[in-house]
């Protein structure tokens, strides 16, 4: 989150991508730090027991919040 | 007279969501005035900034944590130096207090100090009836989760954590040891007090009663270090041996330094790439970038060690005079990750 | 009832939200790898969407050292510098 946090904060729209269970800890943690807006975009956990096709299909499945993520 | 629940000091600390689940001592500004006192230091000096917050530390910040915890203020130069090691770089306490993994910061103490402020090394050191061991480690805990803002199950993010996440503080029984300590070993002086802290498992117990050799012991230790996070994990960094008295005066016996343990476990503790596939013998294995160095993972001999050089396997004695047992304790230390981090006390 | 001295620090501090550009069109788009397994191939797919679907004029690739820590400062003045949107994965 810090990282998203510092992109955010110098200008840089960002998109930080994490798995489902770990929502409350990235806004927590960008709370924490001042970013109370800070939004991120969410893929199902579990991520690393699946296969690259299984993966790539998450990515099929945010892109269009993605990229609403970083354009108004 | 009965005090109400609302205005009990412990309940109103318990309410500020300041505690680690145990009572904590109030820190009124009397006691935290003389733990700063007693550390030769001026309050508002930084000591550190705390990941993943990256709070700030000053002496008197600490202080609060260290009376909280319990500490006498003696204890608080201990305290000091274990939260500048937790923050150097190298130690990465941002991964530790964020991962899923269930590290603890281990605070093994060296010199003079370990008997001037009664800190166990000896029977029992991993567990309780030690004031020094219970509140420094507790003190420092509570230090990343107060200032550093290590919130289980908020920001910490830990599967299981382990019970060293309470309190996690042993000295080294320097006096039973027949090789020079971890503290001399790194360079620093015999009578300079040190800490060294280690992003650490729980200890593995290794029991091994009957080996009366060097190579017997250490095959015995040997194989519970080769499922240190999993059977099939390699290119590991620092990982705490922990040899009892008897062990070690067995493996000394026998002429073997330090080094000469470490060359025997690293050469031990290697397997060949068709092993470690993944999805072969458990879904985990070799990572892709490695796989792919090898033509046919399946059928190559060639060797991959547990760990990443020798030197990663920091050895040191302590624990009861009677006992022929080993501790293995873990590091969280994958490439790139965290690493031992030592500190002189002042 | 006797004061006690504070164990916590704050460090909250205001921090901006960028202004959005309406869309990628003609802007450099960062994608950057986390370090975790499995980001690159959500990362592989999402560029060639991004190829597929939006304009960007260029798309680049950087990666972190490791997930476990913040990007050193080095490379985030890179970024900073040199990108107009920026796509991080994944952290799980």
């Amino acid at each position: 989150m810090h990282d998203g946090v510092f992109f955010e904060d110098h200008g840089i729209p960002t998109a930080t991508i994490i798995s489902t269970e770990f929502a409350r800890a990235a806004k927590a943690q960008a709370e924490a730090l001042g970013a109370t807006g800070y939004r991120t975009v969410m893929v199902q956990h579990p991520i690393q027991p699946l296969t690259r096709d299984e993966v790539r299909a998450l990515a099929d499945k945010v892109f269009d919040e993605v990229l609403a993520r970083v354009t108004a | 007279m009965v005090t109400q629940l609302e205005t009990d000091p412990i309940e109103a600390l318990y309410e500020r969501g300041v505690t680690d689940g145990l009572p904590v001592v109030p820190p009124t500004r009397e006691r935290v005035e003389r733990a700063v006192e007693a550390s030769g230091r001026a309050g508002d000096e930084l000591v550190a900034l705390v990941p993943p917050n990256y709070g700030r530390a000053t002496v008197e910040k600490i202080a609060v944590n260290a009376v909280m915890a319990g500490c006498r203020p003696e204890y608080l130069p201990v305290v000091l130096a274990a939260v500048e090691a937790v923050c150097d770089e190298a130690f990465d306490l941002h991964g530790v207090s964020a991962t899923t993994n269930a590290p603890a910061p281990l605070i093994v103490v060296n010199g003079p100090i370990r008997r001037a402020l009664d800190i166990n090394c000896g029977a029992g050191l991993f567990g309780p009836g030690w004031r020094a061991n219970a509140t420094i480690g507790r003190a420092l805990r509570l230090v990343c989760v107060n200032v550093g803002g290590a919130r289980p199950g908020v920001v910490s993010m830990s599967t299981f954590a382990h019970p060293g996440r309470y309190t996690y503080c042993i000295g080294e029984h320097e006096e039973a040891s027949p090789w020079d300590s971890l503290a001399v070993e790194h360079g620093f002086a015999p009578g300079d007090d040190t800490v060294a802290l280690l992003a650490a498992d729980a200890p593995i117990t290794v029991y091994d009663q009957r080996s009366r050799t060097a190579p017997d012991v250490l095959a015995t230790v040997a194989a519970s270090m080769a499922v240190i996070e999993h059977h099939k994990m390699t290119h590991w960094g620092d990982t705490l041996l922990v040899f009892s008295p008897e062990h070690a005066a067995v493996v000394a016996g026998d002429g073997w330094s330090k080094d000469d343990v470490r060359r025997f476990l690293f050469e031990r503790l290697q397997r060949p790439v068709h092993e470690l596939v993944p999805g072969k013998n458990g879904g985990d294995g070799l990572p892709e970038h490695v796989l792919r160095k090898f033509a046919d993972p399946e059928h190559d001999a060639t060797p991959i060690p547990k760990f990443r050089a020798p030197q990663h396997i920091k050895i040191l004695v302590a624990g009861g005079t009677a006992g022929r047992f080993s501790a293995v304790v873990p590091g969280w230390t994958f490439s790139k990750g965290s690493n031992l981090v030592m500190r002189r006390i002042r | 009832m006797t004061e006690y001295l504070d164990p916590t620090d704050s460090v909250a501090v205001p921090r901006k939200t960028a202004t959005r550009p309406s869309s990628l069109d003609g802007k450099v788009v960062t994608l950057l790898d986390i370090s975790k397994a499995k980001g690159d191939h959500l990362l592989d797919r999402l560029e060639e969407l991004l190829r597929e679907r939006a304009a960007p004029k260029a798309i680049v690739r950087k990666k972190k050292p490791t997930f476990a820590r913040p990007a050193p400062d080095p490379l985030r003045d890179e970024i900073v510098g040199a990108t107009d949107v920026l796509i991080e994965a994944l952290a799980d």
